[in-house]
């Protein structure tokens, strides 16, 4: 499985790539934005992990030019404590972030986790035809895409996976720790934002084509896909 | 940190004791001093009421055109036998400016023309037999007396000059006693208070900049003139470039340590990835060292993000995620975790109160105060940590613990970035000695107070109050 990294710490992209080939990945690492970009947008990876510091084109940057042609997806290492990164990162379309200086098991298990679904979908491309449709939204699980009214939404993989969720359990309560565990593959930490910050992403790319609200709010316990108006 | 009990005190104070402030005893010697001149000039001015006529030697040219005017008198008189009335009524005497003439035994007197009602020209007949001079009276100015010799006996010349606007002193002196002196009290207060205000202004400016200085706000300054030149306006200007360089040094000193921090983290980065391939190729024997190494990488990790938040929220760069949260949740989610941690060093942890009430905060700023003064409390504590939650116009959170507490000159140091109380805390028990400033700044953040006492008992307690920001 190919991954791209893009930091400018020549030192750290060397250890990462040995560990993570020892892991079974292969790994491409350039070290400024431009190039970066270039390599995204030109090949499919199965994940792009994403420096925000970066010399010719910042991080952030470099998501939002790829998200206009690709949803290759993409974790973001963010400085620690820089919460306002992390955010707008994920605003961009980011599916996980992690913080730096970070724990290789961490790194591990976050590629682990998105990676997961690429071989999932692999696995179930066999399977034809599963098709869900709740409250006007279809979910086509094979194709892993989601659609309404034949207008295939937008979604990067964490999102549909989140969108996936939601529908599979329509009408019921699904907790974020739940999400969290099963869509990014971690524990939700205390006072995590980035499911919610996926669900708002989910929303306003719903909300494109259908006006009713689809998603509840449930203030402290998590979310409900509502069926029926 | 400092406080300045004399900037609490009410606005008023000064009322209550006005000798501890120079204003006002400048302002009362300068206000006593003008009254005092003021009423003795008037009194003086009363006195030479009196007196009021004064008079000096004529000399020069208005003597010899006086003689003149008496000689041409005389001539007159004798030459064409006219009588004096008859002569000072010439249109060409007549014209000129009051002439007055009095006879040198009885009280007959002639003048050349009207002579106003309000004047007083008797006065002059006690000058008769001196030499020629100027008599300054209250109405009029009179130069004479000048002796001439008409058939009708022996007469005194006088030059009358009529002071038609009284002089200022003199419209002064008539005007009403209370008006005198309330003009005396009101010019004087005005003046004794700009006076005195004056003074008084830079040093309030520098009293008040000293204080914000030493409560930590770096960017206070005197407000004094560029122009004034004085001791105060040299002092003024001193204290303010202390203030610029002070703030240059702390900032640049602070500024450094974040810098610091944020280059610190890519080498780290890089010594935990290293760490971490060399954990899965090691053997048993090296596992630990390895173990080691990861615990303390993590612990500079740890020490590196708490120094960039308390710079950061010292420097107010902190970006607040201000949402609207139920207090409750938050406190339950830092007292799980405390509750697991207390139970580990078989400490008790007891809860009063509750904190039902919505609050917009930055929850994990929030939290992350309450976790490090538990964690705090935790550490020092004997047996029990005691939490009491209470809400009104505020909320009120008091964590309080059973330990040793610290000394009361300590209390204010507690807050300050890697503040010890003693060596015997060493890093054991695992903190970055920045705990307790982190909490401090991020409930500063949230313009709430954090205050640290000691009990009566013995014990920390710390006392927290956050504002209910209604809508």
């Amino acid at each position: 499985m190919k991954l791209l990294m893009i930091d400018d710490d020549t030192g750290l992209c060397e250890l990462l790539s040995e560990y993570l080939s020892s892991q079974g990945f292969e790994i491409q690492s350039v070290h400024d934005g431009e190039q970066g970009l270039k390599l995204a947008q030109a090949n499919d990876y199965a994940l792009i992990l994403l420096d925000v510091m970066l010399p010719t084109l910042d991080g952030f940057e470099v998501l939002k030019q790829l998200r206009q042609t690709k949803l290759t997806p993409v974790i973001m290492l963010t400085a620690k404590g820089e919460d306002f990164d992390r955010i707008f990162g994920l605003e961009l379309g980011a599916d996980d972030y992690i913080p730096k200086p970070f724990n290789h098991r961490e790194l591990l298990a976050r590629v682990k986790a998105i990676t997961r679904r690429i071989e999932h979908i692999n696995s179930l491309n066999i399977n034809t035809t599963n098709k869900l449709l709740v409250n006007g939204v279809t979910i086509n699980l094979a194709a892993r895409e989601a659609s309404i009214d034949e207008n295939t939404l937008t979604l990067t993989g964490t999102e549909y996976e989140i969108l996936a969720l939601l529908c599979k359990n329509a009408s019921q309560v699904v907790s974020k720790e739940q999400i969290s565990e099963e869509v990014l593959g971690r524990r939700l930490a205390s006072f995590d934002r980035s499911i919610d910050m996926h669900v708002s992403n989910i929303r306003k790319k719903i909300a494109e084509h259908i006006k009713t609200e689809r998603i509840k709010t449930m203030r402290g316990s998590g979310y409900v896909f509502i069926q029926g108006e | 940190m400092f406080s300045s009990k004399a900037s609490k005190s009410g606005a008023l104070s000064w009322l209550k004791h006005p000798r501890h402030y120079l204003f006002f005893k400048i302002f009362v010697w300068f206000w006593l001093t003008i009254i005092g001149t003021v009423t003795a000039l008037v009194f003086l001015s009363n006195i030479s009421v009196l007196n009021l006529v004064s008079n000096e030697p004529l000399h020069g040219p208005m003597e010899k055109n006086l003689a003149y005017t008496a000689r041409s008198i005389e001539r007159s008189a004798y030459k064409h036998n006219r009588s004096l009335e008859s002569i000072l009524s010439h249109p060409r005497l007549s014209k000129r400016k009051l002439l007055y003439l009095s006879a040198e035994q009885s009280d007959i007197s002639f003048t050349n023309k009207e002579t106003p009602i309000n004047i007083d020209l008797s006065l002059l007949n006690f000058t008769k037999n001196m030499p020629p001079q100027i008599v300054f009276t209250e109405q009029y100015q009179a130069f004479g007396p000048v002796q001439l010799t008409v058939p009708e006996g022996v007469f005194y010349l006088y030059e009358i000059d009529i002071n038609n606007q009284p002089p200022l002193f003199i419209r002064l002196k008539l005007m009403p006693g209370w008006i005198k002196v309330s003009i005396a009290i009101i010019a004087s207060l005005i003046l004794s208070f700009l006076f005195s205000r004056n003074l008084i202004a830079p040093i309030n400016s520098l009293k008040k900049a000293a204080i914000k200085l030493s409560s930590g706000d770096l960017s206070a300054r005197a407000a004094i003139s560029t122009n004034r030149k004085d001791e105060l306006g040299v002092l003024g200007r001193d204290f303010n470039s202390m203030a610029n360089q002070l703030e240059l040094l702390i900032s640049s000193q602070k500024r450094l340590l974040a810098d610091i921090s944020h280059e610190l983290r890519s080498p780290l980065t890089r010594l935990k990835m290293a760490t971490g391939l060399a954990q899965m190729q090691a053997n048993e024997a090296s596992q630990s060292y390895l173990l080691r190494i990861e615990k303390e990488a993590n612990q500079l990790d740890q020490m590196i993000a708490d120094v960039l938040q308390v710079s950061r929220l010292e420097a107010k760069s902190q970006t607040l995620a201000m949402q609207k949260q139920s207090l409750n949740l938050i406190v339950e989610h830092v007292l799980n975790d405390a509750k697991f941690e207390a139970k580990q060093y078989d400490k008790q942890l007891t809860i009063t109160g509750d904190a039902s009430v919505t609050i917009s905060c930055d929850e994990a700023l929030i939290a992350s105060a309450l976790e490090n003064l538990l964690r705090n409390a935790i550490k020092y504590a004997n047996n029990t940590i005691s939490i009491k939650l209470s809400h009104g116009d505020a909320v009120h959170i008091e964590i309080c613990d059973d330990g040793p507490g610290v000394p009361n000159n300590q209390l204010d140091k507690l807050c300050e970035p890697f503040f010890r109380q003693s060596d015997a805390r060493d890093r054991v028990s695992g903190g970055t000695g920045l705990g307790l400033a982190i909490a401090k700044n991020a409930i500063t953040a949230h313009n709430g107070t954090l205050v640290l006492s000691n009990k009566d008992q013995g014990g920390l307690c710390a006392n927290i109050t956050l504002p209910i920001i209604k809508e």
